[in-house]
């Protein structure tokens, strides 16, 4: 499938710096709001949580209801002090977790 | 990805111009309700003081369904003073609910983008808690534009 | 394999091997000056064309198409009112603010206290003291049914003799419109249409984190490499499409002698991949849209650059012309009305833009509907909402229409995939 999360981060920092860290997932956010062409309600289906870790420390978390707008887009900031990996965690309502990495040098 | 079509677009996003005037004002106080039971639940019953919160919207969405929003906060973010969370709710959507970010002081900076759906104009409250236990509080009205013909 | 299976192989070599002979290589070059195969047989939309799911289903083959000549003509006269129009100024109110009815009138007119003054437009005059402007009732209930016989240039709709009010409605929108007689009073500036600032379109369209419509590229890149069940792809011919078509989809559309009508990108993907490796992609899929996408991200930077001077072209753009001036539908609108007549002003909410800088992002993602549109849809519905019947996306009159807009975006550089609303 060709649609992948997509990242945004610099690839290298100074030690404390606060860096910008830009995200989006391809993901349709069914609302729960919705009916289809015969009137039945759409059942909702979202991302409800997103969560980014560094070295394994939590770093940000979003707790997500059905107003986040389809193809959730998620910037926020990390205080980096030493180099190491960004992972970021997608959670489905119905349990399917998405995730991705991506490195950082910090000198 | 899953195609939306026109009316699905416009029942999950546009403007409530198709409600009758008493069923919109009818939803429309009871969301702003249910807004206010959320910070308050938040907040356990105490009262955010107006300030340190800004909070970035158009003046006008050009349609309900991707509204970019950016909540930042004045705080230093250091160990021992910073923003743990930040509620944001919608007061004119059928659910207010939009998002809880939660932050330490690896955030480095309080502050968090995203895009969000608003069924009608209407109301983003944001919501910072401190590790202070402190709250701080500010809200920015947003016109959903209406379309013109429909295009 | 199967003896078809092996017949259906050697065919499809014969067919490849024919290819590489003409362009001298496996290797071709987009710019050299064989021709392209491209399948003649077929249609290149689904026929037979059905309206896209979720548009309005309304029948309005009584009016003109782009196709179609079938709207009766305006009438000659005024219609004779004797005496004062009898008619509830507050249903009135409710008519011209109802959106259902074709937009409502405040997608034109500021119109006083209607609709709670809240975004109207500013396409036509504002309303808002025309109670005091000493109009007569039959003035003003004519204007309503057929403007034509005052102004037959008018781009109001014949919303009477057109069928969307009947004549108690338009006494009650009369009633309405003789109790205007002060400014509308806006709840904010950006109520009044005469402060809205015009919209600056800011996003960085060829981000891929800012537009979605970029997955599309991906999607494309993937493609391009996808195996028919001959076994060829894209990539068997075209193996540096980032070479090869560095400047080609700011040359189309492009007049087609084989299937003696415009072709635009979009439409000679689908006929090219049928002649070629065999795929099957009809317009407005998900596929042709993402090809369509890609083949002008190869190309982005390149200033439009169309056939203007051949006689097929010059032709087709004297046609293109004259469709963007045929007023169609039941709200009987031209293109050039609102983006020639009216344009730069707002139509309720929205900006009507003009035709220079209308052409070069497209296709385009939609945030409204999330999704990639490219410029037959967004033809298609111009269409339909000003109650006019669409054409299939590869209709013949399309194709003229697009390479007349493309004329009128001559120099400017392709920047697709775009994102608007």
């Amino acid at each position: 499938m060709a649609e992948k999360p997509r990242l945004k981060i610099p690839k290298e920092a100074k030690k404390g710096e606060v860096i910008e860290i830009k995200t989006l997932l391809p993901h349709v956010m069914e609302s729960g709001q919705r009916k289809d062409k015969d009137g039945k309600t759409i059942p909702r289906k979202i991302i409800n949580k997103f969560a980014c870790e560094f070295n394994g420390k939590l770093v940000f978390t979003a707790n997500m209801d059905p107003a986040i707008a389809a193809n959730p887009y998620m910037q926020f900031y990390a205080k980096v002090d030493e180099s190491g990996t960004f992972k970021f965690t997608w959670t489905d309502d119905d349990g399917t977790i998405t995730t991705a990495e991506e490195k950082i040098t910090v000198s | 990805m899953r195609q939306l079509s026109r009316r699905d677009a416009l029942a999950l996003g546009a403007s409530g111009a198709a409600l009758t005037v008493t069923g919109w004002s009818t939803r429309a106080s009871a969301a702003a309700k249910e807004a206010a039971e959320q910070i308050d639940k938040f907040t356990g019953g105490k009262t955010a003081a107006k300030g340190k919160v800004s909070i970035e919207l158009p003046e006008i969405a050009e349609n309900g369904n991707t509204v970019p929003l950016s909540v930042t906060v004045d705080a230093p973010m250091t160990a021992d003073n910073y923003v743990s969370e930040i509620l944001v709710v919608a007061d004119g959507n059928p659910n207010p609910g939009v998002a809880t970010f939660h932050l330490s002081p690896l955030s480095g900076k309080a502050e968090a983008s995203t895009r969000i759906r608003l069924a009608t104009t209407q109301n983003i409250i944001a919501v910072a808690k401190t590790s202070k236990g402190e709250f701080f509080t500010n809200q920015k009205l947003v016109k959903v534009t209406i379309g013109g013909c429909g295009g | 394999m199967t003896r078809g299976g092996i017949l259906a192989g050697t065919a499809a070599i014969a067919l490849l091997a024919g290819a590489a002979v003409l362009a001298g290589g496996l290797i071709v070059n987009a710019q050299s000056k064989k021709e392209a195969p491209l399948d003649t047989k077929g249609d290149a939309s689904e026929r037979p064309w059905k309206r896209y799911a979720g548009w309005p289903t309304r029948d309005e083959s009584k009016y003109n198409t782009l196709g179609n000549l079938a709207t009766q003509p305006a009438p000659k006269q005024p219609r004779k009112i004797t005496g004062a129009i009898i008619g509830d100024a507050k249903k009135g109110a409710e008519l011209v603010a109802d959106r259902n009815r074709g937009g409502s009138c405040l997608a034109c007119h500021v119109m006083g206290p209607a609709g709670g003054a809240n975004l109207p437009g500013n396409v036509a005059p504002d309303l808002s003291e025309i109670g005091n402007a000493g109009r007569e009732d039959e003035w003003l209930f004519n204007y309503i049914y057929d403007g034509r016989v005052y102004n037959p240039d008018t781009v109001m709709p014949p919303w009477g003799s057109h069928g969307f009010f009947n004549d108690q409605e338009i006494n009650d929108m009369v009633a309405f419109l003789k109790t205007l007689k002060s400014p509308a009073a806006f709840k904010t500036e950006l109520d009044d249409p005469s402060k809205r600032p015009a919209p600056v379109e800011k996003r960085d369209n060829l981000d891929p984190i800012e537009n979605p419509g970029m997955w599309a590229v991906d999607k494309a890149q993937e493609l391009w490499k996808q195996k028919s069940s001959a076994g060829f792809s894209c990539n068997t011919c075209h193996s540096d499409p980032q070479a090869t078509f560095k400047t080609w989809a700011a040359s189309m559309p492009k007049w087609e002698p084989r299937l003696n009508k415009v072709l635009g990108v979009e439409e000679f993907v689908t006929r090219h991949a049928k002649a070629t490796t065999g795929a099957n992609w009809l317009m407005e899929t998900d596929d042709n849209l993402a090809m369509s996408v890609y083949l002008r991200f190869l190309a982005n930077g390149t200033p439009i650059q169309v056939d203007t001077s051949s006689a097929e072209a010059k032709a087709a753009i004297d046609r293109g012309k004259e469709l963007s001036q045929r007023k169609v539908g039941q709200l009987n609108m031209a293109c050039t009305d609102c983006h020639g007549k009216v344009a730069n002003h707002w139509i309720r909410g929205q900006w009507l833009g003009e035709p220079k800088g209308q052409y070069d992002h497209f296709p385009t993602w939609r945030t409204s509907l999330l999704k990639v549109w490219d410029i037959r849809q967004r033809f298609q519905w111009c269409q339909v909402n000003i109650r006019a019947d669409e054409l299939p996306p590869d209709a013949k009159e399309y194709g003229d229409l697009e390479l007349y807009l493309a004329s009128q975006n001559e120099g400017l550089k392709l920047s697709v995939p775009g994102i608007r609303h």
